[in-house]
């Protein structure tokens, strides 16, 4: 553990990632506090730009505050992204696990049902089950986890395939450990690092995948989140560009960040020192 | 097992799997509450019984479930793909008038991506940990994290409105009637924000994957014997390097397949492409169920075949496969 | 004579963060011309970086900061990277140790040897083929003209070598460099490329440096031999004068070590059989649901017998069906046939609820330390896990495994540490002691000292052999080495295509094989014909 931390901390790209996401993390946590109000209020004339007097970031088409809604639309991302994928993560690993562990028709079964997923275009099956179970908080959440658990799901039977065959787990056989003793002891603690790794750069294309449905107005109608900012503003584009490059500069921000930690994660995680 | 009977079995494999899809997709469409009826209804603005029941009679959505599954299947084993309840227009006919557009704007895109990404990634890869490899990775990482409708939209902001050198929307110059070499000229200059931001997107991840790919493959012994053999640096890099680094990118631009048909819907949306991405986008908000199953089928079997002609071109790169394992 | 190649004060550095500064410590050689130098080491001796710096194959990261290597009146170490690359495969030639990792599997072996040919010389393709068809059957290689269109896959472990040789002398190099060029190989396809090598040097009249960790290559090959440990050249000379006449104690440890291949234990007491083995079958198909192939037989009808406080090798090269077997009678694989019995219990067939209980009484050593022990267990935890299963009291067999450690040579102190702490001969006595914690009547060790030292491979022999005698083990011992059976098993049993071959006291069959496989296998053993 701490190896771990030595080598992650020590590269800059992923403690730049980490502090950028510790920042937006506080931010969507302190909106209520710092914008009790909501991002919906209206406080102005519409499309101000930024600087104007009260509005750090400029008004938006109906002349709500563009930074209260910013922060407020950190708390959806962060929301979306971290629920899905741990949603994602949870069936994945699962299923993954018995499938990689017991083979067999298991392994088929999941075998078709991830190359089903694979076959449909998976943006356009997330609309039609968020469109279709009522787009909402929820359903954005459930669509987006189980569009993406075959990926999860994947990784993690390529791992316990591999370690299955591992000697110390069949010494573990041997011992007489019960099946359920020798998945949770021995081989998930060492299939954990891409199953980290996966994970973190899930939460991020979450986010961009939340924020597409929201641009495309598929998202829940009471909520705004950044994608619904910039879908919002699109008539508004040529004249105000912040109401666009705002949000989509927040979007990029935060997965970014995502992202370094996730490469990060990757090179700590990993004992390959070949430079 | 040799070749052809093996392209006999994917083919027999692909039939299979849109039938699974179609099944899938048939109930998946049927779980929303309201329908169809109830979508057109509220779009001509009348929501009274006996007009909601007479719409329901004509497209047959008071039959039996069963029925209309029956009826459906054996209606697209003749290749009648039904009509599409808003455009009322014949769904195959609607999806081939869109899907040409799509595959020439993803095609262009990918290849785009794939040559630039190979590209970086070689570069890249060369002198792993200096400054040139870290800025690649970054670099590729900052496209990676960018909304695809947001950088297309950065794109026309700039390129169509503040520079004027390219058009914002559409697939070619509306009124204009170019034909012949003209149109195709037209068309490719429209094509360029759409694809180049299509590509920005992917070209990450190939980037990346040709980087692994060679630093990996630079690990190996036959490497450490071409050099033994004398054989120049370059030689070296290019007939057994890269060679070998391509096996794993044509396995990954397999599984991109269904990205073929339906990764671009979001740059379709805002450079208002005309192809099948704004056209799912358009049945799925119109509740026309004809023509999402219609689409559903249509890209099952098109992404069976792109990985069909993804397996044998993999196991022409690398000797060591055999077909039908 | 002027030697033709002449190392001085070679020093290979280290990237920081290394166990040691220096791979490679002020080593200094001769080759002479026409002459066979070996240099003999364990590993982590820098045998190999040396010879890689010879050709300037150094690994990324690693670098030669000081000394010379002359060659004709050159110093190879300061010749910039285009003059080297022209000796490369021409004046100078290497080949390694894994011929299916040294061979580009995307390329035929014709077009690999043609490259090297037309790297150094212009010749049209056609020729250099001719020339390369001529070389395969000089390697005694049949039907040269298809192994030219052949992929590197299609090829066995000895055609490949065989391979890699033909194109290293395809320019009649002075110097061919081969590190450990038969450690991947069977034991019979090793004499086969050792007496290849030395009917071309002789034929050829070039030098060769070979690299190897067994002493008995060194008795069969080498003019002269360089004993190498941590990164210094500890003696050397001809090699009749080290092997007779040892001078330092490093080289001493190192030949007494090596197991000589004649038995020195009794024939067992003839007692009641413990494990009984009769008519056990295995099969593996082959491809999947399409596939017509006819499935791999493993083990075809195989009987045999075993009885407390004895040991039975069974010998055999990979593909004999000797891990196989002790994967079945250890209830790792499901055999399709046959009967394996415990006292009685047949455990081949047995439910896995009734099939735990009798678990206990058979337990395994496995082949390879770095695999062997779960990377995040403490190696308490891994002791007392077979406890554990069978619901013993933990604080008890803590206790236990505190001493099992002491039995097999290790601190109790090793209780807290994580096994990467540990080197490879101190993991498998780790294994070892995981395996005796369950009080077993029965040992199967599969290939335990394959990966180990020779000097480290005989100290852990004497440990299974103790323990076997202290705690009158019935063992079952897979290993493809002769000579290791020969130290440690009363009976052997000799495998090959899933058959047995040959069995019957060790004494016996080491002295009089009946049949021609075993014969084969002691001739191969490397250092016999020397004796």
């Amino acid at each position: 553990m701490r190896h771990f931390l030595r080598i992650f901390l020590s590269r800059p790209i992923p403690l730049a990632g980490l502090a950028i996401f510790a920042v937006i993390v506080a931010l969507a946590l302190l909106a209520p506090l710092l914008f009790a109000r909501g991002p919906f209020i209206i406080v102005g004339m519409p499309l101000l730009p930024p600087g104007a007097p009260g509005l750090l970031a400029g008004s938006d088409v109906l002349g709500r505050d563009m930074a209260v809604g910013l922060a407020y639309g950190a708390r959806i991302s962060l929301l979306v992204g971290i629920t899905s994928t741990l949603g994602a993560v949870g069936i994945g690993v699962l299923l993954g696990a018995v499938a990689g562990y017991y083979g067999g028709w298991l392994d088929d079964l999941l075998m078709r049902v991830t190359e089903f997923f694979q076959i449909i275009p998976n943006f356009v099956l997330l609309m039609v089950l968020v469109a279709f179970l009522q787009p909402s908080l929820s359903s954005t959440v459930i669509g987006i986890a189980l569009v993406t658990w075959p990926q999860v799901a994947r990784v993690v039977r390529g791992e316990f395939l591999s370690l299955r065959g591992r000697e110390f787990v069949q010494a573990a056989r041997t011992l007489g450990m019960r099946d359920g003793a020798i998945i949770f002891t021995q081989i998930l603690p060492n299939a954990l690092p891409p199953i980290i790794v996966v994970g973190s750069m899930m939460v991020g294309s979450a986010i961009l995948t939340e924020s597409a449905l929201s641009f495309l107005g598929l998202s829940d109608p009471n909520l705004l989140s950044w994608g619904s900012m910039i879908g919002g503003s699109r008539s508004a584009m040529w004249v105000a560009w912040w109401t666009t490059v705002l949000p989509g500069l927040a979007i990029m921000i935060t997965v970014l960040a995502l992202n370094f930690i996730g490469d990060g994660l990757n090179d700590a995680l990993n004992p390959r020192r070949r430079r | 097992m040799n070749r052809l009977s093996y392209i006999g079995a994917r083919l027999i494999k692909t039939v299979l799997v849109a039938l699974t899809v179609v099944l899938l997709s048939f109930f998946l469409v049927r779980l929303a509450p309201g329908d169809t009826a109830t979508v057109m209804a509220g779009q001509a603005g009348f929501a009274d019984e006996a007009f909601m029941k007479s719409l329901r009679a004509e497209y047959g959505l008071d039959q039996p479930v069963p029925v209309q599954l029956w009826k459906y299947l054996s209606a697209v084993a003749k290749g009648d793909l039904g009509s599409s309840f808003v455009r009322r227009q014949p769904v195959l006919d609607v999806i081939l008038e869109r899907l040409p557009n799509t595959l020439l704007l993803n095609g262009f895109a990918l290849l785009v991506a794939i040559a630039g990404g190979v590209a970086m990634g070689m570069m890249a890869a060369r002198r792993p940990g200096s400054a040139m490899d870290a800025s690649m990775t970054v670099l590729s990482m900052v496209f990676y994290a960018m909304p695809q409708f947001w950088l297309g939209m950065m794109a026309m902001l700039m390129f169509s409105v503040w520079l004027g050198w390219l058009p914002p929307f559409g697939l070619e110059t509306m009124g204009a009637d170019y034909t012949g070499l003209a149109r195709i000229g037209d068309i490719a200059v429209h094509m360029i924000l759409p694809g180049v931001t299509l590509a920005l997107y992917f070209m990450a991840s190939y980037a990346r994957l040709t980087r692994t790919a060679m630093i990996e493959v630079a690990d190996q012994d036959f490497v450490k014997t071409a050099r033994a053999k004398g054989l120049r640096e370059g030689q070296v890099a290019r007939r057994h390097i890269l060679r070998n680094a391509l096996i794993p990118l044509i396995t990954f631009a397999g599984l991109q397949s269904a990205i073929l048909v339906g990764g671009s819907v979001l740059v379709e949306n805002v450079f208002s492409w005309p192809g099948i991405g704004t056209l799912a986008y358009e049945a799925v908000t119109t509740r026309d169920n004809p023509l999402l199953l219609g689409i559903f089928i249509v890209t099952a079997v098109l992404v069976g075949l792109f990985n069909l002609a993804t397996d044998i071109a993999y196991s022409i790169a690398d000797p060591r496969v055999e077909l039908g394992r | 004579m002027e030697p033709l190649i002449a190392i001085q004060d070679l020093v290979v550095a280290l990237p920081p963060g290394a166990d040691r500064a220096h791979a490679v410590d002020r080593v200094s050689l001769t080759i002479n011309p026409n002459e066979i130098l070996c240099i003999l080491g364990e590993s982590g001796s820098g045998k190999s970086l040396t010879a890689h710096a010879v050709m300037g194959l150094l690994p990324r990261g690693v670098s030669a900061s000081s000394g010379h290597i002359r060659f004709g009146g050159t110093d190879l170490l300061a010749l910039p990277p285009s003059g080297l690359r022209k000796l490369r495969g021409r004046d100078i030639a290497m080949i390694f140790q894994d011929p299916m990792a040294a061979l580009n599997p995307v390329i035929t072996i014709g077009r690999q040897i043609t490259e090297q040919i037309r790297a150094h010389r212009t010749l049209p393709q056609k020729e250099a083929l001719a020339l390369a068809a001529g070389l395969l059957a000089e390697m005694g290689l049949k039907d040269p003209k298809a192994l030219l269109k052949s992929f590197p896959h299609q090829l066995s472990g000895g055609q490949r070598q065989r391979v890699m040789i033909a194109m290293a002398l395809s320019l009649s190099p002075k110097l061919l460099i081969a590190d450990e060029p038969t450690t991947a190989l069977d034991v019979t396809t090793q004499a086969q490329i050792l007496k290849l090598i030395k009917r071309i040097q002789a034929e050829r009249e070039m030098s060769v440096l070979l690299i190897t960790h067994d002493f008995g290559v060194v008795a069969d090959m080498a003019d002269s031999v360089a004993v190498m440990r941590y990164g210094r050249v500890v003696e050397s000379g001809a090699t009749n004068d080290v092997l007779g006449n040892p001078s330092h104690d490093y080289t001493r440890a190192l030949i007494a070590a090596v197991p000589r291949g004649e038995s020195r234990l009794p024939p067992p007491a003839e007692g009641q059989p413990l494990v009984q083995v009769k008519g056990l079958t295995k099969r593996f198909s082959r491809g999947g649901f399409f596939s017509r192939a006819p499935a791999i037989v493993a083990l075809d009808d195989i009987s045999l017998s075993l009885s407390r406080g004895e040991t039975l090798g069974v010998v055999g090269e990979s593909g004999s069906g000797k891990s196989t077997l002790a994967r079945c009678v250890i209830r790792l694989l499901d055999p399709d046939a046959g009967e394996v019995l415990l006292e009685e219990a047949d455990i081949a067939h047995m439910r896995r609820s009734a099939l735990r209980p009798l678990r206990r009484r058979i337990q395994m050593v496995f082949q390879d330390p770095f695999s062997s022990l779960n990377p995040r267990q403490t190696v308490g935890d891994i002791l007392i896990a077979g406890p554990k299963a069978y619901g013993e009291d933990l604080k008890e067999a803590r206790r236990r495994a505190a001493d099992m450690l002491s039995l097999v040579g290790l601190s109790p102190q090793c209780l807290n540490r994580l096994p990467h702490e540990f080197s490879g001969g101190q993991r498998q006595r780790i294994g070892l002691a995981r395996a005796l914690m369950l009080k077993p009547e029965v040992l199967i060790a599969d290939e335990p000292v394959s990966a180990l030292d020779v000097t480290v491979q005989a100290k852990v022999l004497k440990l299974l052999d103790d323990v076997r005698r202290q705690m009158n083990l019935a063992m079952l011992f897979i290993t493809h080495d002769m000579r290791v059976a020969a130290e440690i098993c009363h009976r052997v049993m000799v495998m090959r295509h899933g058959r047995i071959v040959e069995q019957g006291p060790t004494k016996d069959v080491f002295a009089a094989p009946s049949s021609d496989y075993t014969k084969a296998l002691l001739a191969a053993i490397p250092g016999r014909q020397a004796r």
